[in-house]
């Protein structure tokens, strides 16, 4: 097995023991620091479908993502002055009143993975906090996620104040969180639904061709 | 003569066969809300929780107190308010923890949220660990004026507290991803946690065991994705030694288990638990109340069922009704099944449903469900 499919399944794995050694392989083997890094978004693109599938779990993802990270410190220098393309930008959030993170964070984990710049705006987001972050940031897509029933209706607040203010033609958004339902999301007014990290990638992915 | 409402429910819980399913409803949610925003409907102003879902023909449950409570012994415990946040710190020969916690403004001001967990690196073991050892539970003597309130209308779903002590260590005291990084690091230091939590959980379920309590909680609030993992590894043994105790003084144990369970359902028939609690199926979860049934074995109790978004106006009244319909002959011929909402009543809901739940049960609920 070469040294980048060796470190792909590692990422796969969750082993993140040899990652570091593996990733100086693959760069001190003249392997272009772009293609390493597809490589290894591949990589975590795979952990999220076995994550949607059932065959994974949190611990599964976590230990995924550590690998990105000690592969990313390896590749720091080998980066300078390379752009890697991003798959687009999206700030993500918990809906106001609403102080729940784990899904959100395993969401932000599969995006970062898989190469797409996330703006993490944290929990309990106002409407006009999000407002000002697509102001700033201009995101491609806007993340809302809520765990409870008594703050689900806030991601159509969200999406109101957007149309007010002008900023929902700029944005796709895409809702999630354990009580909501597709249903919910599309009647909310979003573009989309997730109900898990790995299908956001994958929808994620969708929008930004949409 | 008549079951009373928490007879019917304890003798679902026995295996009996009883006059029809009871409907054990819960309405905390919708009704601290709404009593914090002085929006009750006109007739329920002043009412209790309990005075409501009675008026409305259910069984009330009532819960978020605890039989043993809590004293911390040979160190400081300082509460200060750093508005939005209440700060206690805890300071002990070896050190001080703290946590930060931010009250629920939007459920009304009787939740609050861990901002910043007890645990935050690998120096506060030791002082968690003197915090637990040092923490010496005792009767809670507001259980009893619960209990005398509640009376026949219902049951008090306590024990313990809200969490078994794993749930404690990787939601209340770590967080979960936290939790998990630990436990990739320093295995042996989570586990000497675990086993202090348990130190400390095993004297407050003695409390419980010796009190005037049939159905004891002994966990909540789990999610397949992150509990599976290592859930027969600390959560099963402990709730079998606790059920050991439990059965032994004849009563009964429950779980709040209203999350994503597929993978969690085959694990939960071996832990002895008699009650699966705000069961939650299809749409808000991937499993059927079949799945519920057949994966978690017939001798546990099935208590929920019913989806909170149901009871909103976005489901009307006929979709309502035939959920409930279908959802009745779902579970014939309706042993071991309570009825009852997953989790909660939410804010937006018709309180009416309650009472239409009742009136379904009466027409399609009467035991045995052909």
């Amino acid at each position: 097995m070469s040294n980048i499919a060796e470190l792909v399944q590692k990422v796969i794995a969750g082993d993140w023991k040899d990652i570091a050694r593996l990733t100086q392989a693959a760069v001190d083997s003249g392997m272009k620091t772009e293609d390493i890094v597809h490589q290894l978004q591949g990589g975590m693109e795979v952990v999220g479908q076995k994550y949607s599938s059932g065959e994974y779990f949190l611990p599964n993802m976590m230990k995924s993502a550590r690998c990105m990270t000690i592969a990313f410190d390896v590749l720091k220098s080998a980066m300078k002055g390379i752009k890697i393309d991003s798959l687009g930008k999206i700030i993500i959030g918990t809906v106001k009143s609403d102080m729940h993170d784990i899904g959100k964070n395993i969401v932000v984990s599969f995006l970062k993975g898989v190469g797409f710049e996330v703006i993490d705006l944290g929990t309990d987001v106002s409407e006009e906090k999000f407002c000002e972050a697509i102001k700033r940031e201009k995101p491609a897509l806007v993340g809302l996620s809520s765990l409870l029933t008594t703050t689900m209706y806030e991601i159509g607040v969200v999406i109101k104040k957007l149309e007010e203010t002008g900023l929902r033609s700029r944005v796709k958004v895409i809702a999630g969180g354990a009580p909501v339902t597709e249903n919910f999301a599309k009647r909310m007014g979003a573009d989309a639904y997730a109900s898990d990290g790995g299908q956001a990638v994958a929808i994620c992915k969708r929008l930004m061709q949409a | 003569m008549a079951l009373t409402q928490k007879q019917r429910i304890l003798d679902v819980v026995a295996g009996k066969q009883v006059d029809k399913v009871p409907f054990g409803a819960r309405i905390d949610v919708w009704y601290n809300y709404h009593s914090a925003h002085d929006s009750l409907p006109a007739k329920y102003k002043g009412w209790s929780s309990t005075d409501i879902i009675a008026d409305q023909g259910a069984a009330a449950q009532k819960r978020f107190f605890s039989v043993a409570k809590e004293t911390y012994h040979d160190m400081e415990v300082v509460k200060r308010d750093e508005p939005p946040y209440e700060v206690t710190e805890y300071v002990t020969p070896l050190g001080m923890c703290s946590i930060k916690l931010i009250w629920s403004v939007n459920e009304g001001p009787w939740l609050a949220y861990e901002h910043e967990k007890l645990f935050k690196s690998e120096k506060d073991y030791p002082v968690i660990k003197y915090i637990l050892e040092h923490t010496i539970p005792v009767f809670n003597e507001e259980y009893t004026k619960e209990r005398k309130d509640m009376g026949e209308r219902g049951i008090v779903m306590t024990g313990t507290g809200l969490w078994g002590p794993n749930q404690r260590v990787m939601r209340e005291i770590m967080g979960y991803e936290l939790f998990y990084n630990e436990y990739m690091d320093r295995p042996d230091k989570v586990d000497e946690l675990m086993t202090a939590m348990m130190d400390l959980e095993r004297k407050k379920l003695d409390i419980c065991v010796d009190a005037d309590i049939e159905i004891i909680n002994l966990c909540a609030n789990w999610s397949d994705d992150i509990h599976t993992p290592v859930f027969k590894e600390y959560f099963t043994p402990w709730f079998r030694e606790a059920n050991e105790k439990i059965h032994a003084a004849g009563k009964f144990s429950m779980a709040h288990a209203d999350g994503e369970m597929r993978r969690l359902i085959p694990l939960y028939s071996e832990t002895m638990l008699d009650i699966a609690e705000a069961v939650t199926p299809v749409p808000q979860t991937k499993c059927t109340m079949e799945e519920f049934r057949n994966g978690m074995g017939k001798h546990v109790t099935l208590w929920g069922g019913i989806p909170s978004i149901m009871f909103e106006s976005d489901f009307s009244n006929k979709e309502f009704d035939d959920y409930i319909i279908k959802m009745l002959k779902a579970m014939k011929p309706g042993m071991r099944f309570i009825a009852g909402m997953a989790d909660n009543l939410p804010i937006a809901a018709d309180i009416n449903r309650v009472g239409r739940v009742v009136e379904l049960i009466e027409k399609y609920g009467k035991l045995p469900i052909i």
